[in-house]
């Protein structure tokens, strides 16, 4: 089935959303959760499973919908159709800090391996799909754990990590070293696996972790500078209300400077 | 298709992807076909005839397992890329890539990561499996384990729980401060357990249910339903006999080491530590159920006490009898957790008959 082709715009710079122009009778699919807001005649329609008319019959839509759970997902997939006569917009926000890419499958060869949570929107037509990890040691020190999300279809993607995201081409047999949970998707033919850090002393000191994933070209790779969970602990430790504790941020006053900076609660 | 002159295939060709040789970073579209001494990789941009001597073949793994086919031209290293399982197929077992070295080590470490992954799903088996285990031989030996550990509890511990789940059911009990009853309970119970190595309190509920209890560490709550159920002193000697002996065998502090044990190990299998664990206890105490063995037990023990303080046990029997009878439908709270009276009185009835001649009083 041809993939709706759809024009973008992507706006902000680090909390970012994206908008869709569909053109009358188009449709995109979106995470449940992630719209923003859309024009008068989209309609909104909530299915189960992913959308994509690849999966006939109920097993198969179980099927999709038991996928999409194991991979973080909603069970449910929200359509937004364009009904009027004229072009209409839709915008997904992202859910945290980060930057929304556009991928375009077809570029690929029409697949996309992504990191499990990561994916925001795509055309219709798109199917959402697992993909287990194969080696053993990847899927237990990768950083990705053992599920992540498979796109396939031959339409546009967007893709959304945390902190910066950077694509890069790795030309065939290129190696590239990435501290583990950075690697937001990678295309199907790149080489996914992990690497002892080498020393022990690294090991324990450099505060790398044990393991590198390691990225084997050919092929495009998208990496995020700040995992989720990364910030996530970061808050958490400096969070009073979790148990952390707030540093005087440099203040003469020390604590002092807490009562009179006015975010006291 | 092509030719079959110098010996190629007349195969169809397989579908790849082809990266490097000035193709987009993301690789293009390409068809692999098959010569006798050489690969034909038709693309977009062209048609390049590749030697089958300078060929590399590796294993691409990104989630999907696929093959490599990578060759060093002028403008940097090629791939050909094969990700369905048909053509991978296909590929693997090509007689002329059969003898390639590669092809030989790719197949090596397939079984080598082969034997590795089993070994894993054993190890990942094992460990799902312990906790059922545990929890299945747990359950096997359960009264064992219970009683083993129990026995470890010194008596003044038992005691303190004992009283501090008295102290929380203490207000929902209309206990008596005096009377007749109150007397009698007490002055029968420690008739009965002079020479005890727990201290017992006695106690009087004023609740019309047919029901008695004891905690751990020797309080014993008889309600004013039974004693007024009873006909003689000595039936009511034998339900408090019967419940002196929980006491002795220490079954409810059993019972609750048995409870929490199996509760530990579900929030060890489940994860979910659910609730804390003393509250729990207070509540299960609260309402204390035995096992029959436990009854029969505590039967046959408060026979032998009787006798031995010289009672008549036959009021033990009796009231079985009395309970047999006002039991109708539904059985008194007594004896709802119970063996049923009439089997418990055969039971006793039996061992009066070993008694026999009576001892008297």
């Amino acid at each position: 089935m041809p993939m709706d082709i759809v024009d973008y715009e992507i706006f902000g710079d680090d909390m970012q959303y994206v908008e869709v122009e569909l053109d009358p009778g188009e449709a995109a699919i979106g995470e449940a959760g992630a719209m923003m807001m859309m024009q008068d005649g989209i309609e909104m329609d909530t299915v189960f499973g992913d959308g994509s008319t690849q999966q006939g019959g109920l097993f198969g839509k179980l099927l999709g919908a038991g996928k999409r759970l194991v991979t973080g997902e909603s069970l449910f997939t929200t359509i937004f159709h364009n009904e009027s006569a004229g072009k209409r917009r839709v915008a997904f926000a992202a859910p945290y800090p980060g930057k929304i890419i556009p991928v375009h499958l077809a570029e690929l060869g029409g697949t996309l391996i992504c990191q499990k949570d990561s994916f925001l929107c795509a055309a219709r037509g798109v199917s959402l799909g697992i993909a287990f990890q194969r080696r053993l040691g990847v899927g237990l020190f990768g950083g990705e754990g053992f599920i992540m999300q498979r796109l396939d279809g031959d339409g546009l993607v967007f893709v959304h990590a945390g902190g910066t995201l950077m694509a890069r081409d790795l030309a065939p047999g290129e190696r590239l070293r990435v501290d583990t949970g950075c690697v937001v998707a990678l295309q199907q033919s790149v080489d996914f696996d992990i690497q002892y850090v080498g020393k022990l002393k690294s090991a324990l000191f450099s505060g790398e972790g044990l393991f590198f994933a390691t990225l084997t070209g050919p092929g495009r790779v998208w990496l995020q500078s700040l995992p989720i969970s990364r910030l996530a602990n970061r808050i958490i430790a400096m969070a009073p209300a979790a148990g952390g504790r707030s540093r005087g941020e440099g203040s003469l006053l020390g604590g002092l400077g807490g009562l009179l900076d006015g975010d006291n609660n | 298709m092509a030719t079959t002159t110098s010996g190629g295939s007349a195969e169809a060709p397989i579908a790849a992807r082809l990266f490097g040789c000035g193709t987009p970073p993301t690789g293009e579209e390409a068809q692999l076909t098959f010569w006798s001494s050489q690969v034909e990789v038709r693309s977009a941009r062209g048609v390049q005839r590749v030697p089958l001597a300078i060929l590399r073949a590796r294993e691409v793994v990104s989630a999907e397992a696929g093959l490599e086919l990578s060759w060093d031209a002028r403008g940097g290293s090629c791939a050909l890329q094969v990700f369905s399982p048909a053509a991978i197929a296909r590929l693997r077992s090509h007689p002329l890539l059969r003898e390639m070295a590669q092809m030989a080590r790719l197949r090596a470490s397939r079984m080598r990561s082969r034997a590795w992954r089993t070994v894993a799903v054993a190890l990942l088996g094992l460990f799902v499996l312990l906790p059922v285990l545990a929890l299945l031989a747990f359950l096997w030996q359960a009264d064992r384990i219970a009683g083993a550990i129990a026995g470890r509890i010194p008596v003044a511990r038992e005691q303190q729980l004992g009283r501090q789940v008295f102290a929380r059911m203490r207000d929902s009990l209309k206990l008596q401060e005096q009377g007749e009853s109150l007397l009698l309970v007490r002055s029968l119970g420690e008739r009965l357990t002079r020479e005890s190595r727990f201290r017992y309190e006695f106690h009087v509920a004023a609740d019309p249910a047919i029901n008695a209890f004891a905690l751990p560490g020797g309080i014993i709550v008889v309600h004013t339903g039974l004693i007024e159920a009873t006909r003689s002193p000595d039936e009511l000697a034998g339900v408090l006999a019967h419940e002196v002996q929980h006491v002795e065998l220490r079954h409810g502090l059993k019972g609750l080491v048995k409870q929490l044990g199996l509760r530990g190990l579900w929030a060890a299998f489940t994860g979910d530590a659910g609730g804390t664990l003393a509250g729990e206890a207070a509540v299960q105490l609260g309402s204390l159920r035995f096992s029959r063995a436990a009854e029969l037990q505590a039967d046959a023990g408060g026979f032998d006490a009787l006798v031995a303080r010289g009672f008549d046990p036959r009021g033990m029997v009796d009231f079985f009898g009395t309970m047999e009878k006002a039991a109708g439908a539904t059985p008194p709270p007594w004896l709802s957790s119970h063996p049923t009276s009439a089997e418990r009185q055969q039971a006793l009835q039996a061992r009066l008959e070993g008694l026999e001649p009576a001892p008297g009083r």
